[in-house]
């Protein structure tokens, strides 16, 4: 009897080891997985967020930041910050912000892009949500990896959570797990957790460089009302209106504008707005991945945005975005990013000619359709000297 | 074959592995383990070992609050410090049966609602409850019923609502206005069931009762036994109070803590590594079927069968939704858990938001009727827990009757609570 229950313990304690073994690789190659970046011609400089706030020196959250522009980076003209990766789980923001610092060429103004706002977030997936670790866009050199990381900060850079969440400095209860939700804690403060930090330091970055506009891109899941969707500050209404006028008739999609609530606190719409010269725009495109009625739980899933289970939800009318047999490819996802965020700068410089912000060289929605996204990601092993970055 | 035959097949795979395991006489924890591998290999998957990490860790932070919790309340067992608030209890109380059980669900609602976890209900002041109402004649099984349901609601009491919270964090809604929804049901449905439950109490034979009673050391006081509790509240209330200055410890260790000061306040010694291995051995099956729950939710998302479940429940007639939310809730949360909130909850309150109900009164209504299930099998966390504290004897099946009338109540409070969400939505102030 003894004999047996030794043996029985042996035979766990050996298969627990296992699982822990290949699986303790699995996550470690992937906390640790290099993301080329190959910057394009546009490029004045990379900086790091601690450059802003120098508490996040030697943190997984000291992200870089691109600065585009011509010239020097001291300007009059306009300033604009994008954020892709607040929410590491919605790939077509990342990889928006991707293809600006590999292709963008700014004529007039700086544009400072941050590919991963939090970086932590991009280390881990979500326990229960059997999210693949990474996904691969198909480029004419070849094929590259991508994290495909969480809503949440990584629990093993910021924990515990505390029993509520309240949010600074508005005091409003939220969610405990929200307190590592990187658009849930802006503006962020100086002596908060790391994600508060990290908000705290692109806030900084915000007053420092004097920015105009800050476009955070994201993306929904089809059951959630905020989709397809230009959310905007009240200080940035009319821009988003005409943006989204221009955006409908010129490039092939249409796109909604809803104004960021008051009530609802710590999102960047809002706070940037409220504690920053900036105005805020938050762009939302449909991933059918993020649904809870989602099936199979794969990268075919979150590259193809098909998915039978979501359709038939939406044949109920619960979804607020129409899917169909051709899903969400993440290529028409990141062509809306990036149509968008053309059309809002064209909008900008009509409307604030004084701060004129003119990019050139990025493509478009129905070009990043035709060609695909990979198209437009450069080779790393072809990269110029100092070109080569890694996320 | 469609991805709805596949789902439907992986599901069927994982019901015959339970099945079978429970045939063969394998424990419930290894029964959802071996479920979610088997949902795996018919998936395609293999042995995904990532998958079953990544699903182990789910409920990690939730088995650590078992864990300390359970490790302060034993230790304040050990010192003597239960055994002094029963006779207290029972000797201002005894003959007072209203206000005796006024203040025994005051007692039970506080730990859940400040913790969202109706564990720590049971394990903090469920064992000690449960003594006194034991000596007002009711029977052991009845005794755990109303731990058992009183500990539910305290869960989904405000301020935290697990349930509340994790469906409005999914759907991006701001954790406001579930004060008033939340309090009303819970105080209401608390009271509804001990006196429905309590109706046959009697009087205390005091004397009696005394004399049966373990006698606590002589040293033991109202500050020995208020100091740990009073150091809870303190660490809890000033992470509200002055959330930007006061560190973040974390429910974990805010037991840990508070588990510390009982030691120190102990009028006895106390032997801290034998409570501690004997409180791990006590919690192992809950905290092997929580992670093994972990596991098979992990394998359900990765496979589609979790889809499966949530688009068939949710794409049923809205009025068919809300006249089965009594049996739906209950059930995602038995296999589910909290993940329930984000699986099923989620698609919920986005149907109700379409057709017109009010988000914030419709979620409070359902997270009412959540930790009904917590008592329903496969994992039956919250009634094995309160069965275990309580000491009952009897068959489980047996504890089950006994709730069956309250919880109907409950679950109509719920669901009415749902279908006049719009109408009652000026409780929604803060």
């Amino acid at each position: 009897m003894k004999n047996q229950l030794i043996r029985r313990k042996a035979i766990f304690t050996a298969a627990f080891l296992l699982v822990f073994l290949f699986s303790g690789l699995s996550f470690y190659r992937s906390r640790h997985l290099k993301e080329p970046v190959v910057a394009g011609d546009g490029l004045l400089e990379v900086r790091k967020l601690s450059h802003y706030f120098p508490g996040l020196r030697g943190r997984i959250n000291d992200a870089s930041v691109y600065i585009l522009g011509k010239g020097t980076t001291g300007s009059a003209d306009g300033a604009a910050l994008v954020l892709g990766g607040s929410h590491a789980e919605e790939p077509a923001g990342r990889l928006a912000a991707w293809l600006l610092v590999e292709n963008a060429r700014l004529e007039r103004g700086r544009l400072f892009v941050i590919l991963s706002a939090n970086p932590s977030a991009s280390t881990s997936t979500r326990p229960g949500g059997a999210y693949p670790p990474d996904y691969e866009i198909p480029t004419p050199w070849g094929r590259q990896k991508f994290r495909q990381g969480d809503r949440w900060s990584n629990p093993l850079d910021q924990w515990p959570d505390p029993e509520v969440y309240i949010h600074y400095p508005s005091r409003q209860q939220l969610a405990y797990m929200d307190i590592r939700n990187q658009n849930r804690t802006w503006p962020g403060r100086p002596d908060g957790t790391m994600t508060e930090k990290t908000c705290y330091a692109m806030t900084q970055l915000i007053i420092k460089e004097k920015i105009d506009l800050v476009i955070d891109l994201h993306e929904a899941e089809l059951q959630y009302p905020v989709i397809s969707t230009i959310v905007a500050h009240q200080k940035g209404e009319d821009l988003a209106a005409l943006a989204s006028m221009m955006i409908s008739g010129e490039e092939g999609f249409n796109i909604g504008v809803e104004y960021s609530p008051v009530a609802l606190r710590g999102l960047s719409h809002r706070e940037i707005g409220d504690h920053t010269q900036a105005i805020p725009l938050l762009l939302e495109t449909p991933e059918p991945f993020l649904d809870a009625t989602r099936g199979r739980t794969d990268r075919a899933l979150l590259l193809t945005g098909k998915d039978e289970f979501v359709m038939k939800a939406g044949r109920h009318g619960l979804l607020f975005e129409k899917l169909d047999e051709n899903g969400w490819p993440i290529d028409v996802r990141v062509g809306r990013h990036l149509s968008s965020i053309i059309q809002i700068f064209k909008v900008w410089t009509e409307l604030h000619p004084e701060r004129p912000i003119q990019m050139e060289n990025v493509p478009r929605y129905a070009e990043v359709i035709a060609r695909g996204t990979g198209f437009y990601l450069k080779n790393p092993d072809l990269a110029p000297a100092g070109r080569l970055f890694y996320e | 074959m469609s991805p709805t035959q596949s789902a439907l097949l992986i599901l069927s795979v994982m019901v015959a592995a339970y099945a079978l395991a429970k045939i063969l006489k394998v424990s419930t924890e290894l029964s959802l383990f071996l479920a979610a591998v088997a949902g795996a290999l018919a998936g395609g998957y293999g042995l995904p070992v990532r998958h079953l990490a990544e699903g182990a860790i789910t409920y990690l932070d939730i088995c650590l609050i078992f864990l300390t919790a359970t490790l302060f309340m034993n230790l304040l067992k050990e010192a003597g410090g239960v055994a002094f608030a029963v006779r207290a209890i029972l000797k201002k109380f005894h003959r007072r049966r209203f206000m005796l059980f006024l203040l025994l669900v005051f007692l039970l609602l506080i730990p859940g609602a400040l913790t969202g976890a109706g564990s720590v209900t049971v394990l903090i002041t469920g064992s000690l409850v449960a003594v006194v109402l034991k000596y007002t004649g009711l029977s052991e099984v009845r005794v755990a019923a109303i731990i058992f349901l009183i500990a539910g609601l305290s869960a989904a009491a405000p301020p935290v609502s697990l349930w509340a919270m994790l469906t409005a964090a999914g759907i991006n809604m701001p954790y406001v206005g579930f004060f008033l929804p939340l309090l009303i049901p819970c105080v209401l449905g608390a009271l509804l069931t001990i006196f429905i439950l309590g109706r046959k109490a009697r009087p205390v034979d005091l004397e009696k009762a005394l004399a049966e009673l373990p006698v606590p050391p002589e040293r033991m006081n109202w500050w020995r036994l208020g100091l740990p509790f009073a150091a809870f509240l303190v660490l809890v209330l000033a992470g509200r109070i002055f959330p930007f200055s006061f560190p973040i410890l974390g429910l974990p260790l805010i037991f840990a803590l508070t588990a510390v000061v009982a030691v120190l306040v102990s009028p006895v010694r106390l032997n801290i590594w034998k409570t501690s291995l004997a409180t791990a051995e006590q919690l192992l099956p809950l905290v092997g079927t929580l992670t093994c729950v972990g596991v098979l939710v992990q394998v359900m998302t990765l496979t589609g069968v979790r889809g499966l479940i949530s688009v068939s429940v949710v794409t049923l007639p809205a009025a068919v939704v809300i006249a089965s939310l009594f049996l739906t809730l209950p059930l995602s949360e038995a296999v589910l858990m909290w993940g329930a909130a984000p699986v099923l909850g989620v698609p919920l309150v986005l149907l109700f938001n379409t057709r017109g109900l009010d988000p914030v009164v419709a979620l409070a209504g359902m997270s009412i009727i959540w930790p009904l299930g917590d008592a329903l099998p496969p994992t039956a966390i919250i009634g094995r827990l309160t069965m275990d504290t309580v000491g009952v004897k009897e068959r489980y099946s047996t504890f089950l009757k006994m709730c069956l009338v309250p919880a109907a109540i409950i679950a109509l409070l719920g669901t009415l609570m749902v279908i006049f969400s719009k109408k009652l939505s000026f409780l929604t102030l803060f």
